[in-house]
């Protein structure tokens, strides 16, 4: 066993998890030395979840010495060990997580009431560190309120409403339904208008509004009403992630969900990717070397000035990633999955180019090897990144 | 109307007469039984069993004993028919299975015999609803030869504690495996899905554990699409009965106690996976 | 063209968003009338819907705490639209605790019925929310299709059982069938029959009542005079034209009819004290 996590059950790693699942397929687990980390992506890569449970939140809290460890599962998975949240909290009385990496397996085993033991043993395969990045402090836009304001606001938005956007000014806060131009004669548009003092904090230093897609923000407000956390939201300018978070003293969660970049942008962008079709595969892409060519880039971000930007790399992984064609969100992440993707993003690179759609920049940053592997410490200056990665071909 | 004029079976021309004040206590106990359309009624003096197969691997019997009742008449030593269980179903239910205290169907099934349609007149609230289903010739039911003296190992528990396990059940598994043995880990489900496999363990000495004889240890397969329709059964029961015999073959006994307490039985049989294959 | 009505009372606003669902339930688009005293939703049968009519008929005043409208010109004071039910439902489901509810027609990017709502906070302004329903404006030559469609001239007509007790039987026979027979005679009788190689279901209410339907009723003074009470009237109607009918109904009406002209059509008619729906269903061969 490399890592063991020992807590008395709290429903809260349960709700969590569950929470993930409304944004991504799989689940990705890091044992840190600031405590386990569990993120999720979704399959457009426009948005993003990290849970971080403190060691202690944990009754025992071991991981591996030497060298980070991390891997990736299908979520359904490991929702399926607290499958019945409500019985849960009355059956289990302890809950262990364990590690195996020799057996590839990971292991969480629920000591329940009347001695009856639950052993999942959940293969698991090896994966890259997941991480988005965002830096929150940073941004403009901060506001705090209890869950249900934001859970009164978001039920008046049909279930299968897709994206919302959020306009502020210095006292208000507006909620509208997302309409593409040419529905906008069939569709019903709906309009909140939310007071400063409705918030616990209300801060706003850019006057603008920023779209981003409702269904992650329900999977969010569904673990923070239930566990009754305050949320907080950062957003800054129409491109760049808006960011949702919660805390209380063991865990932090957040939510990094891409947001639309304005009309102007939008244009820009599509007929700028006309003119200049995506560069071919990287071979070092190609190659499985994944890690020396993100420590390249990562690195290349640091220093910050946008005359050292890096080459061409930023823009490679851009137009590769992962990227269905209907998706609305045009997101760039470094991807980790080389091998079960490459095939896939190289087709598509060929035959249809870059989705015809709003430009978004969702920025997931950068992985870097285990050995040198940091923290979930935000690289700083990812607006350089986010907003001239294109140009940086021309 | 039919259901106040009871006790006259004998000038009727049917072979069989049951009555019920509470269609429920029927409906519910023919529910949990129900994953195919075909169900075999064989009626005798002591009550009516109900019998429903799948792919000759799997055999579930639900039992109402003659006293559950309010009427029982029957004129020949064995009644057999077969029926459309999912209709018979809709028909029992057509006052929509009201489970508010003080409402309930009365029933009155009848049945003429061989070629006639299986008659049931439900009244509730004063509406009378009269439903004729058809009816065919009995299959014989397989024989699944499992008898007590070859039991080699048997657990009681109450239905509570499985109950969790089933509804968590991998459903990405193909089987279902059963553990029990007079040693660790005495009683054992387990599942292999796509993602791993999962092991529920129940001790010995349990609370939940009413009894616990397992004389060998045994591991037996069983497919999962088999078992899962036995849910249902074990959503509705208080207590069940787990045996296997020296063959691997698989008896799983519900106790269910219906509205008015009464205590029916529904059981069902399964072969071991190995078994199928050999087929 | 103008409209504008105000709900403050919040059983008031309950009922409509009541009325509102019901009509939802019936039909994906409809025609909303609005006239100075009454609202009207109307579907003309056609054969796109299932040949299904509906005629619901509101009183404004047992709604609205303020309404004004201006219609086309001042001889045909009325305004015609087609709206989606669904939408203005879902609208008025999320302002039930609201302490105003505004409806308005506007004219946004489209036109559109606007519901406007004041939501009760904690803080010192209100919280407002807008929904904008597009409606299409139906022109004044077009109105004629919107009529009230008048009572046929049916053979029985007889009151309904307790509608949950009948949705209960419907909602089986569906399980089963996809036609069912509805007959009725004068004798407060009602049969409720489907037949398919499986098996034969019927379902006898008796002791319904016939309303007395007098003067203003059916042409020749009623069937009632030369009609056999035990004879019934029937008709076969696709299940699920009925099943969408008893599934709307959210509150027993104070009154529910059916009218039956025989192998023709089967004519519902629910009263409430302010609310009247009329449903008619063709029969099928």
């Amino acid at each position: 066993m490399l890592c063991i996590c020992v807590c008395v059950y709290r429903p809260v790693l349960a709700k969590a998890i569950h929470s993930l699942s409304r944004i991504g397929d799989e689940l990705y687990v890091e044992p840190q030395d600031d405590g386990l980390a569990l993120r999720s992506v979704n399959s457009s890569r426009s948005a993003y979840a990290c849970f971080l449970f403190a060691p202690l939140f944990f009754s025992r809290y071991t991981i591996p010495s030497g060298h980070a460890f991390r891997c990736k599962m299908a979520i359904k998975s490991v929702q399926a060990v607290f499958r019945s949240l409500a019985s849960l909290e009355k059956t289990v009385e302890k809950c262990h997580i364990g590690l195996d990496e020799k057996k590839n397996r990971l292991t969480f085993t629920l000591h329940c009431k009347h001695g009856l033991l639950k052993t999942h043993n959940l293969s698991f395969q090896d994966s890259e560190s997941l991480q988005a990045v965002f830096d929150k402090d940073s941004y403009g836009n901060v506001f705090r309120s209890h869950p249900r304001l934001l859970v009164d606001t978001v039920v008046h938005f049909p279930p299968s409403l897709e994206e919302v956007t959020v306009s502020v000014s210095d006292e208000r806060m507006w909620v509208r339904n997302h309409v593409e131009e040419e529905d906008r004669s069939k569709s019903m548009l709906t309009e909140l208008c939310l007071a400063s003092d409705e918030f616990d904090h209300f801060a706003v230093t850019t006057q603008n509004s920023v779209t981003f897609c409702l269904k992650e923000l329900r999977g969010m407000l569904v673990f923070a009403e239930s566990t009754g956390l305050p949320v907080s939201m950062y957003f800054d300018e129409p491109g760049s992630p808006l960011v949702l978070s919660v805390t209380d003293s063991v865990l932090e969660g957040n939510f990094v969900l891409a947001t639309l970049s304005d009309d102007s942008n939008h244009r820009k962008n599509n007929s700028r990717r006309e003119q200049t079709p995506p560069p071919p595969p990287n071979d070092d892409f190609m190659d499985d070397d994944m890690d020396s060519y993100l420590i390249a880039m990562d690195t290349s971000i640091a220093p910050g000035p946008s005359a050292t930007r890096p080459p061409t790399p930023p823009l490679a992984v851009s137009t590769y990633s992962k990227q269905p064609a209907a998706a609305n969100h045009r997101s760039r992440l470094i991807a980790e999955e080389q091998e079960e993707e490459e095939e896939e993003e190289a087709e598509l690179a060929d035959s249809a180019g870059p989705p015809n759609k709003k430009f978004c920049s969702l920025f997931f940053g950068s992985v870097l090897p285990p050995s040198s592997q940091t923290s979930t410490q935000p690289v700083t200056n990812q607006e350089v990144l986010a907003s001239d990665s294109e140009d940086d071909e021309q | 109307m039919p259901l106040s004029t009871q006790s006259q079976a004998d000038d009727e021309p049917y072979v069989l007469v049951a009555s019920l004040d509470n269609a429920r206590n029927l409906s519910n106990i023919l529910k949990s039984i129900t994953f195919k359309d075909h169900a075999i009624f064989s009626a005798t003096p002591n009550g009516l069993k109900v019998t429903v197969e799948d792919s000759k691997c799997m055999q579930a019997n639900a039992f109402i004993q003659a006293d559950i009742f309010q009427e029982f008449t029957i004129k020949e030593d064995l009644v057999g028919f077969q029926v459309n269980l999912t209709v018979l179903l809709d028909c029992l239910n057509i006052f929509g299975g009201s489970t508010v205290q003080g409402v309930s169907t009365a029933l009155r099934m009848c049945y003429r015999g061989y070629g006639y349609p299986l008659t049931l007149f439900l009244e509730e609230g004063g509406v009378v609803t009269v439903c004729k289903i058809n009816t065919q010739e009995p299959e014989e039911p397989v024989d699944f030869d499992f008898c007590s003296n070859n039991v080699t190992n048997k657990v009681i528990l109450l239905s509570e504690s499985l109950k969790e396990a089933f509804s968590e059940l991998d459903m990405t598994s193909e089987v279902l495996q059963i553990t029990m043995s007079p040693s660790q880990p005495y009683f054992r489900l387990s599942t292999f899905g796509n993602s791993g496999n999962a092991h529920y363990d129940y001790p010995k000495d349990s609370e939940m554990m009413e009894l616990f004889r397992c004389t060998t240890t045994q591991t037996n397969r069983y497919k999962m699409s088999l078992l899962k329709p036995s849910t249902k059964a074990l959503a509705l029961s208080c207590k069940v009965s787990v045996r296997t015999d020296s063959r691997g073959f698989l008896s799983l006994q519900y106790l269910v106690r219906n509205d008015d307490g009464q205590i029916c039985f529904v059981e069902y049989y399964c072969c071991p996976d190995e078994e199928v294959e050999e087929e | 063209m103008k409209f504008r009505g105000k709900i403050i009372d919040v059983a008031c606003l309950n009922h409509f968003t009541r009325v509102v669902t019901t009509i939802s339930k019936l039909t994906k688009i409809c025609v909303l009338r609005l006239t100075p005293d009454n609202l009207f939703f109307v579907l003309s049968g056609k054969v796109a819907n299932g040949g299904v009519s509906m005629w619901c008929e509101l009183s404004q005043a047992n709604f609205f705490d303020e309404y004004q409208m201006e219609g086309v010109s001042s001889e045909d004071n009325e305004i015609c639209l087609e709206v989606t039910p669904e939408n203005l439902s879902r609208a008025l489901k999320t302002v039930q605790n609201a302490k105003a509810v505004k409806l308005k027609l506007t004219k946004k990017h489209c036109p559109c019925l606007t519901i406007a709502a004041e939501l009760p906070t904690l803080s010192s302004i209100s919280r407002v929310v807008t929904h904008d329903v597009p409606v299409d404006v139906i022109p004044r030559r077009l109105w004629h299709e919107f009529k009230e469609p008048s009572m046929p001239d049916f053979d029985v007509s007889i009151y309904l059982p307790p509608l949950k007790t009948m949705k209960n039987v419907v909602d089986r026979m569906k399980n089963l069938s996809n036609f069912l027979v509805m007959e009725a005679n004068l004798n407060g009788e009602m049969n409720l029959k489907i037949e398919t190689d499986l098996v034969s279901v019927t379902t006898h209410f008796k002791d319904l009542g016939n309303p007395p339907w007098g003067d203003d009723a059916s042409q020749d003074g009623g069937p009632s005079q030369s009609r056999d009470p035990e004879d019934m009237a029937q008709a076969r109607v696709d299940i699920r034209k009925l099943q969408q009918f008893l599934m709307g109904q959210q509150v027993n009406p104070s009154k529910a009819m059916c009218n039956i002209v025989h192998e023709r059509v089967v004519h519902l008619i629910l009263l409430h004290e302010d609310v009247s729906l009329q449903y008619f269903i063709p029969a099928v061969a």
